[in-house]
């Protein structure tokens, strides 16, 4: 017996068509932010390139374009960018894990915590520099100094740290704890044998994304003393700069050469963020378990 | 000589009376009790979930807890090592003892009993880690650190699985596959010399050949161990349980659903002449 | 639940029951060869026993898939280890009647005993009567009255010395022993159909009550104590 030919074609020609449509607009969104985002840098790295060398790594700022350098403003960036990872880390993974182990959800202060975690990222970080202002440099009298900026900015990335470290940790699967407590580990012996090497990864991806938020942050900074003309090489408790005000200070002048030396330390600033960002990425693939 | 007569109508079974009753049979001798339970009444936030259930487990056996979804019995084998402590809301009532102690009294150090009382999960759980870390993890956290090599290798080869992985300790366990991460649960169990070893469910994510290996392991283990385990599967009962508990829903007033001891025999009777008419109609299928 | 299974136990227990039917036959068939000196019906009883042997090898298998398939377990489990006892025991019944008949065509051309046939006939109705009510009781699951048959077995039994006698009385034709030694062998084919009945019944008991326990045993004396006495 012959079997009866079906007619498997496709009839629905205007679903295809519409498949075809969505595709290509998917495609072309995608297409959009990477054709924009390359004109941004090609055209930066064409005009900063010339004056990318060592004056600009090294030296400090002068009123001659041939002689202006980012110096203080690099060394202020990355010690910046240093006291918020020595600060932010732990206070960031610590609430986390103790909202995530420790806490009873049942209790209003947990609870209360909780709801504004979420309410404080939501902040505008301007907000963050005039409670700087108010407090650290004036109310216990810090100064407006290196350390004081820091600290802001430690502020003002705690909740994103927070949030993916909570993440990171909640994606543990609970069948590990189980599986740790089966065996007789204390609670502690559970966080930090199973948990934290297991959300690691997760940790360092948020860290990457407070530091990538931290690192552009200009208004904050200003509003706690950050100055625009710094020839020295800041220290914790002297006068500072950061890159990102060294570059708006130049852009604000009216020569071209200027121009030119902004795009130059925009680059600059770029390759410190993408190395931070890849040593992050090394770190998380290192401890990266598939489950 | 009459005719033949017109079919002979087959009647379903007379009434359970005519079944001899045997009462739960005499521990062997006192020190065979590991776990004495008295009334035990299991609530979740209020809500019971499990009562009245008193019976003992004796030691070096093989005891098996079946029943359908819902009636307890992993909440009741969670009990033995004290795992409800971590849910919120879990409260006990009644009495547990093991050899003599009760679990749940005011000095009891929960840490201290799931040292002596191991427990293996119906989803394998391997650590994250390498196979020696896995099973070197109880050993180190409870401070047993002499002789690491040593005990990470006894306790592999008791659960069977050294041949299979003692050139490779230093791999991935998430690289084994299921069978092998099962037995690698009850080797990490084995590593801190347990003295009772709880399973819960521990071969349902397992394929029939697995499950075999995990069965004749139970065998083995008991020689050394007292074993209990939860299945949904009767026929893993009656094949490795010396002791078989079954328990049920009981269905309340206003719809609440408890679970409750049925009846708890040998296995042989259980799977012949169980006396109680629930038991029955659950182990030939008849309600499932 | 189990709904399939269910519908196989039943239909197995059905099977059993229409051999239960088709031995009945063959020993009517039998009996009456015997006492209308009929050879055609006798060498019917023989050739009908084919029949009973494919319902035999038929429930066999359907009891060996079941086991296999079904795993049954507490009563079902019994139910199905009966079933193949009594399926045995009916089998074995329907080639008694095989052997009843074939002593009849022997013993064509011999002259009988009318009295003696007539006894025979007697015990042909009680075993007729013990088969259908072990089947009845195996059906009805009901262990007491199964017991009953050993009262009815005491009869067959009873009759089956006596008829010792009654031959060694013949006289001396040659004849006429060599037709009662064939009766007596006729009797003993009976009253081994009756123990067949009542094993039927001792499986009706351990169905329901799971303990198997024989109702008579030859090697210990009956308690009732007709034991040796004629």
């Amino acid at each position: 017996m012959s079997a009866v030919p079906l007619d498997l074609r496709n009839r629905d020609r205007s679903a295809r068509l519409r498949g075809r449509l969505f595709h290509a607009a998917i495609f072309a969104s995608t297409t959009i932010g990477l054709v924009v985002l390359a004109v941004l840098l090609i055209d930066v790295i064409r005009k900063g390139l010339p004056y990318l060398d060592g004056i600009l790594l090294t030296d400090p700022p002068s009123s001659l374009p041939e002689r202006a350098g980012a110096g203080p403003a690099i060394r202020g960036t990355i010690y910046l960018m240093g006291l918020l990872l020595i600060m932010a880390v732990p206070i960031g993974v610590g609430t986390a894990i103790y909202l995530e182990e420790y806490a009873d959800r049942s209790r209003w202060y947990n609870r209360l915590l909780e709801v504004n975690i979420q309410n404080l990222a939501a902040v505008p970080s301007i907000v963050y520099g005039i409670l700087g202002l108010a407090f650290l440099v004036r109310g216990i009298g810090l100064g407006r100094v290196l350390l004081a900026g820091a600290m802001i900015l430690t502020l003002l990335v705690l909740p994103i740290l927070i949030v993916a470290s909570r993440e990171a940790i909640r994606a543990v699967p609970d069948s590990i704890r189980q599986g740790a407590y089966a065996l007789g580990a204390t609670k502690w012996q559970v966080v930090s044998r199973q948990i934290l090497p297991a959300a690691i990864p997760g940790i360092a991806t948020g860290s990457i994304l407070a530091l990538s938020r931290a690192i552009g942050e200009t208004a904050p900074l200003l509003l706690v003393g950050a100055l625009q003309y710094v020839a020295f090489n800041p220290t914790l408790l002297g006068d500072f700069t950061a890159l990102p005000i060294q570059i708006f200070q130049w852009i604000a002048r009216p020569q071209d050469e200027f121009h030119d030396l902004a795009a130059a330390g925009i680059v600059v600033l770029l390759i410190i963020l993408l190395t931070m960002n890849a040593l992050a990425i090394w770190l998380r693939n290192r401890y990266s378990k598939k489950w | 000589m009459s005719e033949s007569e017109t079919e002979v109508p087959i009647k379903s079974l007379t009434p359970r009376d005519l079944a001899r009753e045997k009462p739960t049979p005499e521990p062997r001798s006192a020190e065979d009790v590991v776990f004495h339970v008295e009334d035990l009444v299991v609530s979740y936030s209020g809500k019971c979930a499990l009562r009245g259930v008193t019976l003992d487990i004796q030691r070096n056996y093989v005891t098996a807890f079946i029943g359908p979804s819902g009636c307890g019995k992993s909440t009741f084998i969670r009990c033995f090592n004290r795992m409800n402590d971590l849910i919120p809301g879990a409260t006990v009532e009644g009495t547990i003892d093991y050899h003599g102690t009760d679990l749940y009294g005011p000095d009891v150090d929960a840490v201290e009993v799931r040292k002596r009382i191991g427990m293996v999960f119906q989803k394998p759980n391997p650590f994250p880690k390498s196979i020696y870390d896995n099973v070197a993890f109880g050993p180190r956290v409870l401070g047993m650190t002499d002789n690491l090599d040593e005990r990470v290798e006894q306790a592999l080869h008791r659960a069977a699985l050294w041949d299979e992985v003692g050139k490779r300790l230093k791999e991935s366990a998430l690289s084994l596959s299921g069978g092998q991460q099962q037995r690698l649960c009850i080797a990490r169990c084995i590593a801190v010399e347990p003295d009772v070893i709880l399973m819960d469910e521990p071969a349902s994510a397992l394929d029939p050949i697995a499950t075999t290996r995990i069965e004749d392991l139970m065998q083995e283990l008991k020689n050394d161990y007292t074993i209990v385990v939860v299945t949904h599967n009767m026929q893993q009962a009656a094949r490795v349980a010396d002791m078989t508990a079954f328990f049920s829903v009981d269905v309340g007033q206003d719809g609440d659903r408890t679970g409750v001891l049925v009846e708890y025999d040998t296995t042989d009777k259980m799977f012949t002449t169980p006396s109680d008419q629930r038991t029955e109609d659950y182990v030939t299928g008849r309600f499932g | 639940m189990r709904v399939t299974f269910q519908q196989e136990l039943e239909e197995l227990e059905h099977s059993l029951q229409i051999e239960g039917e088709l031995v009945l036959r063959s020993l009517r068939g039998a009996v009456d060869a015997l006492t209308r000196q009929d050879t055609e019906l006798a060498a019917e009883v023989v050739a009908f026993d084919d029949d009973i042997d494919r319902q035999y090898i038929a429930i066999h298998e359907g009891i060996e898939q079941l086991l296999a398939r079904q795993t049954p377990v507490a009563v079902d489990l019994r139910l199905v280890l009966a079933m193949l006892h009594v399926n045995l025991h009916l089998e074995r019944a329907a080639d008694y009647c095989v052997t009843i008949a074939k002593l009849v065509t022997l013993t064509e051309s011999l002259q009988g005993d009318p009295t003696l046939v007539e006894e025979l006939e007697e015990m042909g109705s009680r075993a007729d009567e013990m088969i259908r009510f072990a089947l009845r009781s195996f059906a009805e699951r009901d262990p007491v009255g199964a017991e009953e048959l050993v009262l009815f077995d005491e009869v067959i039994d009873a009759t089956n010395r006596r008829l010792v006698h009654q031959v060694l009385g013949l006289g001396t034709d040659v004849e006429r022993r060599e037709w009662g030694l064939r009766m007596i062998l006729i009797s003993r084919c009976l009253e081994r159909i009756g123990d067949h009945a009542v094993d039927i019944g001792e499986q009706t008991a351990y169905l329901v009550t799971g303990e198997f326990r024989e109702f008579t045993d030859a090697s210990h004396g009956d308690p009732r104590g007709t034991n040796g006495r004629p």
